[in-house]
């Protein structure tokens, strides 16, 4: 796991960002096909739909209504047909009737047949309109009628061409009231089938209804699955937003009441310093300069031999060797002056062989060329996050080994601290001690990085820009 | 008799005081001057050369390490002897580094300083006792700790030899007289002896010897 910081008010990572702070950047449109295009394209989608069915819908309305008044026009024009038919057929046979009834003279057979001949035109035209308009179910029960209808033409025209003779009025009834009968039968006929025909278009047109039906139905269905779908997304996507921004939110939150922790600690750490630096400043030098004090004022008072005298001196000088002990320990702990007389790699190396020293653990610090001409603030900056770090590795990494490693570039000065300790998760466990140290390092602008993760040691690694002017610093002194 | 010329540099009156009234009871001892910084030193050093200088390490202007290596380059033939609060390796080696020959701590200054300077004087080192006390512990110690073999077993009995009379301060022509050898095979027993060590100076060889406990 690795974690790292630049600043700590700053939530975009510069450069390692390993694992640890990496979720939730996903969320993030702009990579790839995020979330949002994606919905706008589901909203699209959704519109689009909505269009097609609105345009179906009218569309099917439309072709309905002119199938209906098509089937009925049909149906009405055949029936007119027939009704022609028919009309000529009941006038031919009124005309034959009248006919046999009157004066048979050459001028009234004409006038009759010219009658008759008109009928039977008409019912003819009408005949074939109706042939022409009807569908291939009619076409049968048409033929047959319109045959009949031609025998029936040709019985009459014979009829009355015959002219003349014994029964003749009987045959001409006879003939014209048989073929009458016929046709009108199949007129009936006809007609019955056009009517049958008429429900069956309005029963094809009923299917095309619900066929359309079917498919807006579809459409509307799919419609409000989309948008229910959107819906769900739009909402889900919402709610991972505000979970984000609350995380954020949290996360500033939480950096601020680190900070806040930070600063109450390095009050109270510097309170502690004091105390404890008043409370030895008392407790050793002052009593043992008290002690050296009463020494002297005895040896000043009373009047004893030299050995005793040599004795008591040999005590005074005891305390005094013991206060100026005292003494060096609290100045170094205080500052290491060893940063100011011999610079920062011997600081270091002394820091080691002391926490060596104290707890066993072996301190290795390497410098690779390390040009010890940092300026002050850089050089307190790295033995203290040295020091924090060394204080951690035997405090709570029970590491065995540590390595402390010094280099410099062009442009950086980089500082690791390695140890073989037991670790930890860096994203989870944040102590004050690294806090502290990331402070130091973000103040003079670098980069603080710790990598550990349980059983695998730990590992900090500092950057700290060195700018030409920062260098130069250092040489006023 | 000729007395031994001394300059003290020290930025504390008080030291300098004590320092003066402890040496001048000797009869032999002149205190030449007094320097209160690294500078004034180099620069009395260079008008006066004395025979030994008596230098705090923490001093301002330049400090007691860097105020020897230029004062060597102005008068080469004085002795310095270090005056320190701090008993860390990291002083020492640096002290022998800039050519001091004598390292003392200021709280034992009173009794060890008269014998230093006596060493420094007939060109030997020397070194506080509590000096050679810790860095011969802290040097077994970091032994123990990385579980390495000391590498003074290496070394033959000849080389011992020259490695402690060469800690004590004597030249490559000072053994071979007293070993009756050619100084060639001193040179070529010097290095050898680096090698197998792992030093890389004359500075390291002497801290070297005193962490050993080879010479006091």
């Amino acid at each position: 796991m690795v974690c790292s910081h630049g600043d700590p008010m700053e939530p975009d990572e510069p450069k390692t960002n390993g694992g640890a702070q990496a979720a939730g950047s996903s969320a993030y449109p702009g990579k790839g096909l995020g979330p949002r295009a994606a919905l706008i394209l589901g909203f699209s989608a959704l519109l689009v739909l909505m269009v097609v069915l609105a345009v179906d819908s009218v569309r099917a309305l439309h072709e309905l209504e002119t199938s209906t008044t098509q089937v009925r026009r049909d149906y009405l024009n055949r029936e007119r047909a027939l009704r022609e038919i028919r009309g000529g057929i009941y006038d031919s046979g009124n005309l034959l009737r009248e006919f046999a009834d009157t004066e048979q003279s050459a001028e009234t057979r004409n006038a009759y047949l010219a009658q008759l001949d008109d009928a039977k035109k008409r019912s003819t035209a009408a005949m074939r309109d109706c042939v022409r308009q009807s569908p291939q179910s009619l076409r049968g029960p048409l033929e047959k009628l319109s045959s009949q209808l031609d025998d029936y033409w040709r019985a009459a025209d014979e009829t009355l061409n015959e002219g003349a003779h014994k029964n003749y009025e009987a045959r001409l009834r006879q003939a014209a009231l048989t073929q009458r009968a016929a046709v009108l039968a199949i007129t009936s006929e006809v007609s019955d089938v056009n009517e049958l025909e008429f429900r069956q278009a309005e029963v094809d047109v009923s299917k095309v209804f619900a066929g359309s039906r079917q498919r807006l139905q579809g459409f509307a269905v799919l419609t409000v699955g989309v948008g229910f779908l959107l819906a769900i997304s739009s909402i889900l996507y919402i709610l991972h937003l505000e979970k984000h921004a609350q995380e954020r939110y949290h996360e500033s939150e939480r950096y601020r009441r680190e900070l806040k922790a930070l600063s109450k600690r390095l009050v109270e750490a510097q309170e502690n310093e004091r105390r404890a630096i008043s409370r030895d400043l008392h407790d050793q030098i002052a009593q043992t300069l008290a002690a050296l004090l009463m020494n002297i004022q005895s040896m000043t008072e009373s009047r004893t031999n030299p050995d005793s005298l040599k004795r008591a001196l040999q005590k005074i000088r005891l305390q005094a060797e013991e206060c100026v002990q005292n003494v060096r320990n609290m100045a170094l702990l205080l500052r290491p002056s060893m940063l100011d007389d011999l610079g920062l790699v011997a600081a270091l190396e002394w820091q080691g062989r002391e926490v060596s020293k104290r707890s066993g653990l072996v301190v290795d610090v390497i410098d690779n060329h390390f040009v010890d001409d940092l300026p002050d603030t850089y050089k307190t900056c790295i033995y203290r996050v040295v020091q924090e770090a060394l204080h951690n590795c035997t405090a709570h990494a029970r590491a065995r080994h540590a390595r402390v490693s010094l280099e410099e570039d062009s442009q950086h000065c980089i500082l690791s601290i390695t140890d073989d300790g037991v670790g930890f998760d860096p994203t989870r466990q944040r102590g004050m001690g690294l806090l502290g140290m990331q402070e130091r390092v973000t103040q003079l602008g670098g980069t603080f990085a710790v990598e550990s993760a349980p059983g695998k040691g730990t590992s900090i690694r500092v950057e700290l820009p060195l700018a030409a002017t920062t260098r130069s610093e250092s040489y006023v002194s | 008799m000729k007395k031994l010329r001394i300059l003290l540099a020290d930025d504390h009156t008080v030291m300098r005081t004590g320092l003066r009234a402890l040496l001048e009871r000797q009869g032999n001892i002149e205190i030449v001057a007094e320097a209160e910084n690294g500078r004034q030193a180099v620069a009395l050093c260079s008008s006066l050369a004395p025979e030994i200088a008596i230098m705090d390490v923490g001093m301002p202007m330049l400090n007691g390490i860097e105020a020897t290596k230029a004062l060597l380059k102005e008068s080469p033939s004085t002795g310095v002897v270090m005056l320190s609060m701090h008993s860390d390796e990291s002083y020492v080696i640096r002290s022998l580094q800039a050519g001091a020959r004598g390292y003392l701590l200021k709280d034992s200054a009173a009794s060890d300083l008269l014998s230093a300077i006596q060493a420094v004087s007939q060109g030997k080192s020397f070194f506080s006792p509590a000096i050679r006390r810790l860095l011969a512990e802290d040097y077994v110690r970091v032994l123990q700790q990385k579980g390495e073999v000391d590498s003074y077993e290496l070394l033959t009995m000849r080389e011992r030899e020259i490695l402690q009379l060469l800690a004590e301060g004597k030249t490559n022509k000072e053994v071979a007289n007293a070993l009756h050898i050619s100084p060639y095979t001193v040179e070529t027993h010097r290095s050898n002896i680096l090698e197998k060590l792992g030093l890389h100076s004359p500075a390291e060889l002497i801290l070297y010897a005193v962490r050993k406990g080879i010479i006091r």
